[in-house]
């Protein structure tokens, strides 16, 4: 062997590609928060959508220059609050500290791609949090959890994670229903053509808007976990700053998963929950938006993945005869009820596994088991694929695919603006 | 914690219901306008076109513009380390 490869380096090297992989999960998750309003009404055609979204993600990644070093404080305790890893995990090149985060990110991935197959819109983040909170227990014990930090400020699991995500869809869909409201009592003299048009204007924009967010928020965790490992091993000390690369990489990622587009859950939002004009996808989009950029200039960020589907439900209240999809809806409560806990137990038992291993073969073994749960997802999603063709067919209520026969779904595609 | 939590998600919901579905209403007063200025197909009661409509319409689109340009501004320059003070009503960056 001519380089010899330790074990801290095989594990920083494993954590930055899972890291990576996470940030491209995170784009395609979360492209449905976005653009399924356009989508589905048909302002947008959906490849122009997913490419709009992908380019403002990109921007958006690099906009925000903030540093989020602090990301992992919010729910566990390994960083100290300049972002620096405590003292105690610097020892071995920070192995302690990489395997919980390397396995903290299978959890996150698992999870991401597990409810992208079944259509579920759920938080990112919230898995990228059960992920570590897992890790972190199966390492460090139930008091390496941050449960509810000092109480001084919100933090911590309950303070960050768990109250934000019982509030947030509410805020939202209250904001979207009074929004919905007020734009079909103010346009009620306007001939329909002439309302739809006007608004797939507003629509495009304020989808803009939520895709620019989303890119300054979310990019920003990912670059936030690597530069933490690379202190941890050793190999970067400055705590203000994100390296170039791994800012450029977590860009690249994120936008290029936004591109690649989770048709299944653009379905789910844009189809499932609600059927949507013009006007409502505008007003749902600017609810998110408005949430979402005040939540995170306050200090106190709210999931895109909740905010986006509490205002879409919203505009289905606000909108007389409007039909919401309470069924759907519970599916996903469902969803996002479970996400922390079973991200948790995935990145819990990755690291069981890799520590009864131990060194080079339990790295290789949970990397290996990430890889193979990640064929066998995409495997499985070939059997009632979801693409830019048929992703607006008509919703079916028996399950949530495509009906079988629609063959030239890409007709479906309202064209009133002609 | 508890009060902490109320206190931060009311004023979400406070700024959230003010430009989220205030900034959504003046632009449906926008498209209300502009119809009213074309006229004809424009609106369900065929009323001859309206010029002053168009004006009033584009300025509530203008409106709406403004403010998210203003809104992104204050997001990116908070990133850069500004801040925008409105002491002067004209919105300025500062830095700090």
């Amino acid at each position: 062997m001519i380089l010899a490869v330790t074990l801290e380096l095989l594990l920083l090297a494993l954590v930055i590609l899972t890291a990576i992989t996470f940030d491209f999960t995170n784009g395609f998750h979360d492209t449905a928060n976005a653009m399924a309003t356009s989508i589905a009404t048909g302002a947008l055609k959906p490849k122009t959508a997913v490419t709009l979204s992908a380019a403002l993600n990109l921007i958006g990644a690099f906009l925000s220059v903030e540093v989020a070093l602090t990301v992992t404080n919010a729910v566990v305790h390994i960083q100290d609050s300049s972002g620096a890893p405590k003292p105690e995990f610097l020892a071995n090149h920070g192995h302690v500290l990489l395997l919980i985060v390397f396995c903290g990110l299978i959890g996150g991935v698992v999870w991401n791609l597990l409810t992208w197959l079944l259509g579920l819109p759920s938080s990112s983040s919230h898995a990228l949090f059960g992920g570590l909170i897992g890790a972190t227990i199966a390492g460090l014990g139930f008091s390496g959890v941050n449960w509810a930090g000092d109480g001084s400020k919100l933090d911590g699991v309950l303070g960050k994670v768990i109250l934000p995500a019982f509030a947030s869809p509410f805020v939202a869909a209250i904001v979207a229903t009074i929004g919905t409201w007020l734009i079909y009592r103010i346009t009620a003299g306007v001939a329909e053509r002439y309302k739809e048009s006007g608004f797939r204007w507003g629509q495009i924009g304020t989808a803009s808007l939520v895709s620019l967010a989303h890119g300054t928020n979310d990019a920003q965790k990912t670059m936030g976990v690597i530069t933490l490992a690379l202190i941890a091993y050793g190999v970067w000390t400055d705590t203000t700053q994100v390296p170039t690369w791994v800012k450029i990489a977590c860009a690249l990622a994120i936008a290029l998963g936004t591109y690649t587009g989770g048709w299944r859950i653009i379905r789910t939002l844009g189809k499932g929950l609600v059927e949507i004009e013009s006007p409502q996808g505008m007003a749902a989009e600017a609810s998110s938006a408005a949430v979402i950029l005040t939540s995170s200039h306050l200090g106190f960020a709210l999931s895109t993945t909740h905010v986006a589907t509490g205002s879409i439900l919203g505009t289905g209240l606000g909108k007389r005869g409007a039909e919401v999809r309470w069924g759907v809806a519970l599916r996903m409560v469902a969803a996002w009820l479970i996400t922390l806990p079973a991200a948790a137990i995935v990145g819990g038992v990755m690291y069981l596994i890799a520590n009864t291993l131990g060194g080079y073969l339990g790295a290789i073994v949970v990397f290996a088991i990430l890889v193979g749960l990640m064929s066998f997802f995409v495997m499985r999603s070939r059997r009632k694929p979801v693409h830019s063709g048929n992703v607006n067919a008509d919703w079916d209520a028996d399950s949530n695919a495509p009906a079988a026969a629609a063959p030239a779904a890409g007709s479906e595609m309202k064209e009133t603006l002609s | 914690m508890m009060q902490l939590f109320l206190t931060a998600i009311g004023q979400v919901l406070l700024i959230g219901v003010l430009i989220g579905a205030g900034l959504p209403a003046i632009f449906a007063f926008g498209i209300r306008f502009l119809a009213y200025g074309a006229g004809g197909d424009a609106e369900v009661s065929h009323e001859k076109p309206h010029p002053l409509g168009t004006v009033l319409g584009y300025l509530c689109i203008a409106i709406v513009l403004a403010v998210i340009l203003l809104g992104i501004a204050i997001i990116v320059s908070s990133g850069f380390g500004y801040h925008v003070s409105f002491e002067h009503i004209i919105p300025t960056f500062k830095k700090g």
